[in-house]
């Protein structure tokens, strides 16, 4: 495990938790595109958890963890809410929602991360992203 | 995040420097405030110094792209590093907003 931790549900103490994290994983091969990419990512799932989730209660927690499987970095950020439903989220780029000023969040994680998925009626987000570094690194060495 | 304003005839340049966040969006939200306040109706958007932007920061500029709209004004930005830009690609809000690569060409647009 790369990193465990949890954050109180209030949004002032997001970019500081974030930076901390992006500390933590500074020792993975990541271009600086990829770890802006991760950083915008995360938090963005802790907004969403905090503020749809866990309804901003600074009393309840969101639990963040990040591990390396294999040739990836997963992440899970997970709140005490009800869920939603993930497979109903409307796309901000359609031109009748591209000046409401909400509904980017998950958006952007999509299209940020490799790989996106929704755990336990969407209380908890697992985002990967592909280490292509290592990968390339590795396919280097088995060529020499 | 850091905010300076420069006034140059009828327009407004906003020199936006550090990170737009969470946390300081509203104080991007109160400049803008200021702005429409004082009735100020052509304004631009330094990004050069802006490394990091995310949703609320957005938010944040769209809601004064429609209240510029509203009054007759019109917003542009300039100077955005390439890991911003790509954030307004993302969301196809490149489509919405006028991106110029230097204030002069944005200036130029009024």
């Amino acid at each position: 495990m790369i990193f465990i931790d949890k954050l109180a549900s209030s949004l002032e103490g997001v970019p500081v938790f974030v930076s901390a994290f992006i500390k933590k994983i500074e020792c993975l091969p990541l271009e600086e595109e990829e770890v802006f990419n991760i950083r915008l990512s995360l938090e963005e799932a802790l907004i969403n958890a905090i503020k749809h989730g866990n309804k901003l209660n600074p009393d309840i927690f969101v639990q963040v963890s990040a591990q390396k499987e294999g040739g990836s970095l997963v992440i899970k950020v997970t709140d005490l809410g009800r869920g939603f439903d993930f497979n109903n989220i409307a796309d901000p780029t359609r031109p009748e929602n591209l000046t409401k000023l909400n509904g980017r969040g998950i958006f952007l994680i999509k299209k940020l991360m490799d790989k996106v998925e929704f755990l336990d009626c969407g209380r908890t987000i697992k985002m990967v992203k592909f280490l292509k570094k290592e990968a390339e690194s590795e396919n280097q060495r088995r060529k020499t | 995040m850091k905010i300076r304003e420069e006034k140059l005839n009828d327009a407004v340049i906003c020199i936006l420097e550090g990170e737009i966040n969470i946390n300081n969006s509203p104080d991007l939200r109160k400049a803008f405030d200021g702005l429409i306040k004082r009735n100020e109706k052509k304004l631009v958007v330094d990004f050069s110094g802006v490394s990091y932007i995310d949703s609320s920061g957005l938010a944040t500029l769209i809601e004064m792209f429609q209240r510029l709209k509203k009054i007759g004004g019109a917003l542009r930005f300039s100077n955005m590093e390439q890991k911003v830009k790509n954030i307004f690609e993302v969301t196809k809000l490149h489509k919405l907003f006028e991106i110029f690569d230097n204030r002069e060409a944005a200036l130029k647009d009024f």
